[in-house]
């Protein structure tokens, strides 16, 4: 079960969806259908059940009343005198008195049995070996050797009533009959005279049951003590012994089969005259027949609606199911790294929300790498720049020429100084693994490259460098200083002979300040309006920066945002003021972010 | 995926819908909508004591009364009671008690009496009611508070009537005639006596009855008497039997005296024994019912009174015919006449 339940869990939402609505509506109209039909089919059976018996009750006293005027028939007998007489007579006679006899007997048989009572096939007397009958339709069959009834039986005055298959008689065209027997008893003398035979038709008995077998296509048949049917509506069966008999409840009732191919409702009378049994079978198919077009109309609008359930179901799990599969196949080809993948969604609904926000999302991420990649490719430019910079040839020329020079001359110790001095430079421009230093690192490698600068022009160049923080706590980015005050120089020396350049790093409001100041010409306004434009614009468009200030600028920016940056203020004749702002980084930053990768 | 769980709801479906047909397969049971009651099997029935009816006649050993034992024995055989027939050896009251109170101490069920003496007889048959026997009367009846019901054989006024018509055919309804009747304290014979009177007086104004004697049921007190009626009247044209000793002994009276065709000879008896008068002549027409029938048809009533079931009018009691009953009375059926004709055919 847990199994099953964890492959079910397991399974899509679109088959979880369709499951749980079958069970929702499928279980519960099949159940209410079935418990209807099937209850509604027992009420009738019931309902049957319980009115055939009545009317059987009724269909074996009315055949019991017939069946009581059939056994007053041989009473007729002994209205006639002459009869009796003959039948007193012994048989030891000559031919034509015996003859006359039988012509006295049978004419009285024909005028009171056979003209008299409508149902009366034939009526016989057997009496001390003479044979008197008469019959309506021709007969074979009953003679007087016929029977195992001889003439003499001993029926203590009681009558029976045999079938047609106990005795050989029958009648042309096989009418369906039962024979009364009955002893013939000089009620005077106390002697046998005989035994009386009176065929009945048991046309009788279709009338009986005519209004019985009508319904729902019945069979109704009466049945002997012994279960050897006497009369069935289907005349074929007459004569047979119902095998089932035996086994049959032994209830005035009714009951159903329930082994059968097609069940049967089975009504059975069991207070008919000399133990017999009326019993009134129907096949529980007819009975239902009329429910039958419920039950099957319901069974249609019971598939219908489960059809359309269905079909409801898997739409909706379709639209529930659709747009998510759609989603994550969207997001498998983001995840793939395609980022040009179509996520509108018409719908304002739970997945449509989704859908949005995931479009929104891969907008903004795919903004977020176009953005850091430009970071990035600002970065190496910069780096670039500033390692084109840091190696500018012609630095390294007049750097070299300088040494040179100082070497005719002999300063030993000013050589040793610069080559020192531009080893280390070179040192922390090739260590360029990490974006970031330290603000005494920047530091002193601008101090470094204004020393060089300041051996390079003796006196023309004069600069301070002022930290009043503790600048190895905190970071920097790297070169943001050397192209600011190489710009600084470039200017400064073409126009002044004394060039003065100062250095302030401060902290302020949590950032820090590195302001380099210069007394140089100052930036005409065109420079100037051209550089501020450059300033607002969008810091990616400046990818290809003509100027290093920019480059710093769009660095920081990228870096740090756009709060962050270059401010220049100029005042012709006076200077140049450049303040770099960069957030307070401090130094364990880089640490946890080291760890961090 | 989806798809095969589809298929499988669908299967449950299927199953869960159509579950309106399975059905339970044992095989030939039966499983019952409605009953009635149990039909009880016929083995139940209690094996029933066997009863025992005695039939007291008049007397015993004449044909008469021979005839009705026959009839008795045989239906206690099919029946399957146990008859017990007794009873004096003449017709007297005084032994006839003696016999019933013998039957009493024998704690019989029934006690079926022909009464010698409607008067005598109330004591010990309300003794024997007493006693939880029942008590019934036929062939000659007692007091109707001493017994349960009364069994005649015929209507009284149809048959006395009946005895004069058959006597006025064989006379010319003219002349002189005698009744030998039997004991004059039976009251069957007194009302049958009555009613032959008052068909005399209502039809036959040429007829005169000169003298009625009694002959106690004795055969030759009969013939005694018959032979002083020829004597004392001469011109004596007819004789009525009013018991069935009567007849007999009027027939051989006649025949002895050579009267025969002078002299017409008519009334109750069995066949048997008039069957040679009859043929030759000294008796013309006896009148009877079968005494046979009337002691089967005794013995079939006090089966029933034992069942608790009375003679209800027009019941067909089997092997007899249909009976009626009028108030407490029994009536068996319509008198015969045997005749020189017919009388072969009878056997009692």
């Amino acid at each position: 079960m847990t199994f099953k339940w964890r492959s079910f869990k397991n399974y899509r939402l679109m088959t979880k969806l369709i499951f749980t609505y079958m069970l929702l509506t499928v279980l519960p109209m099949s159940l209410i259908g079935y418990v209807a039909y099937s209850q509604y089919t027992k009420s009738i059976e019931e309902q049957v059940g319980e009115y055939i018996p009545k009317v059987l009750d009724q269909a074996n006293e009315s055949i019991d009343y017939y069946l009581a005027d059939v056994k007053q028939l041989p009473d007729l007998l002994y209205n006639s005198n002459q009869v009796i007489e003959v039948l007193r007579k012994d048989s030891y006679q000559n031919k034509s008195s015996l003859l006359q006899d039988r012509f006295i007997v049978n004419s009285y048989l024909t005028r009171t049995y056979i003209n008299g009572e409508a149902d009366v096939l034939g009526a016989f007397i057997l009496s001390k070996n003479r044979l008197f009958e008469s019959s309506k339709i021709p007969y074979s069959g009953f003679g007087e050797d016929m029977l195992p009834f001889g003439q003499d039986l001993e029926l203590k005055g009681k009558q029976s009533f045999l079938l047609p298959s106990q005795v050989p008689l029958s009648f042309k065209g096989n009418p369906p009959y039962i024979l009364l027997m009955r002893q013939i008893t000089d009620t005077e003398n106390r002697m046998n005279l005989g035994t009386m035979f009176i065929a009945v038709d048991l046309s009788f008995m279709s009338n009986v049951v005519e209004n019985l077998e009508t319904v729902n296509n019945a069979d109704l048949s009466l049945l002997s003590e012994e279960g050897q049917m006497i009369y069935h509506t289907d005349s074929e069966k007459i004569g047979s012994m119902d095998e089932q008999f035996q086994k049959y409840p032994e209830i005035n009732g009714s009951f159903r089969t329930t082994g059968e191919e097609e069940n049967r409702l089975i009504s059975i009378s069991r207070a008919g005259p000399d133990g017999w049994v009326l019993l009134h079978s129907v096949k529980l198919k007819n009975l239902t027949e009329r429910t039958d077009l419920v039950r099957n109309a319901t069974i249609i609008v019971f598939l219908v609606i489960i059809l359309l359930g269905t079909l409801i179901s898997v739409i909706l799990a379709w639209t529930v199911s659709r747009p998510i599969h759609r989603l994550t196949h969207q997001m498998k080809e983001v995840e793939k790294g395609n980022f040009e993948v179509d996520v509108t969604s018409n719908s304002s609904d739970e997945v449509g929300m989704l859908a949005k926000s995931f479009h929104s999302m891969v907008a903004k991420i795919k903004d977020l790498i176009r953005l850091n990649y430009q970071i990035k490719l600002q970065q190496k430019e910069a780096e670039l720049y500033a390692l084109q910079s840091q190696i500018n040839p012609h630095f390294m020329y007049n750097t070299l020429e300088t040494i040179g020079m100082a070497v005719e001359d002999g300063e030993n110790d000013t050589v040793v100084d610069m080559v020192s001095i531009l080893g280390r430079m070179l040192r922390f421009s090739i260590s360029n693994k990490e974006k970031m230093v330290s603000i005494d690192q920047e530091v002193q490698h601008m101090k470094d490259y204004l020393t060089i600068q300041k051996i390079r022009f003796e006196d023309r160049i004069e600069f301070t460098i002022s930290d009043p923080m503790d600048t190895k706590r905190f970071l920097t980015p790297k070169f943001i200083l050397q192209p600011i005050v190489e710009n600084c120089m470039k200017h400064g020396l073409d126009h002044s002979h004394h060039f003065k350049v100062k250095i302030l790093i401060e902290i302020q409001d949590q950032e820090v300040h590195f302001t380099v100041k210069d007394n140089g010409p100052g930036i005409n306004e065109d420079v100037m309006s051209e550089l501020n434009k450059y300033l607002q614009m969008d810091p990616m468009g400046r990818r290809d920066s003509k100027f290093g200030l920019i480059n710093v600028h769009g660095r920081i920016t990228m870096m740090f945002g756009e709060q962050y940056g270059l401010r220049i203020e100029s005042k012709g004749g006076i200077g140049t003021e450049v303040t770099i702002r960069i957030p307070l980084l401090p130094i364990d930053l880089l640490h946890e972010g080291e760890r961090a990768n | 995926m989806a798809r095969r769980t589809v298929t499988l709801v669908g299967l449950f479906i299927l199953v869960f819908v159509s579950g309106c047909n399975t059905t339970t397969s044992n095989k030939g049971e039966f499983e019952v909508v409605y009953s009635k009651g149990n039909v009880k099997g016929e083995t139940e029935k209690i094996e029933e004591r066997q009863y025992t009816i005695a039939i007291v006649p008049k007397l015993v050993n004449i044909p008469y009364f021979n005839a009705v034992e026959e009839g008795a024995l045989e239906a206690g055989e099919e029946l399957g009671v146990k008859v017990i027939y007794k009873g004096p050896t003449v017709a007297d009251s005084t032994q006839q008690i003696k016999v019933i109170e013998e039957l009493i101490d024998q704690k019989v069920d029934v006690i079926a009496v022909s009464a010698n003496d409607p008067d005598k007889l109330v004591p010990v048959l309300k003794r024997a009611q007493r006693k939880d026997i029942k008590v019934i009367t036929w062939d000659s009846d007692t007091h109707s508070d001493s017994r349960e019901f009364f069994i005649n054989m015929v209507n009284p006024e149809t048959l006395g009537r009946h005895l004069m018509d058959t006597l006025a055919w064989n006379v010319d309804e003219t002349g002189e005639f005698a009744i030998i009747t039997g004991s004059k304290s039976a009251a069957n014979l007194n009302v049958w006596l009555n009613w032959i009177k008052v068909q005399q007086r209502e039809y036959y104004p040429n007829m005169k009855l000169v003298e009625v004697v009694a002959s106690d049921d004795d055969p030759h007190k009969a013939y005694m008497l018959a032979k002083d009626l020829l004597a004392k009247y001469p011109n004596l044209k007819g004789i009525i039997g009013n018991s069935s000793v009567g007849p007999p002994a009027a027939a051989q009276a006649v025949k002895e005296e050579g009267k025969m065709g002078e002299v017409a000879v008519v009334g109750l008896s069995s066949p048997n024994p008039m069957n040679e008068y009859l043929k030759v002549g000294a008796a013309q027409v006896v009148t009877l019912w079968s005494p046979k029938k009337l002691g089967y048809l005794t013995v079939a009533l006090a089966t029933n009174l034992v069942d608790g079931v009375h003679p209800s009018n027009q019941q067909d009691v089997p092997q007899v015919g249909r009976i009626h009953v009028i108030e407490d009375t029994v009536i068996m059926g319509e008198p015969m006449d045997f005749t020189k004709e017919n009388v072969d055919q009878y056997d009692f």
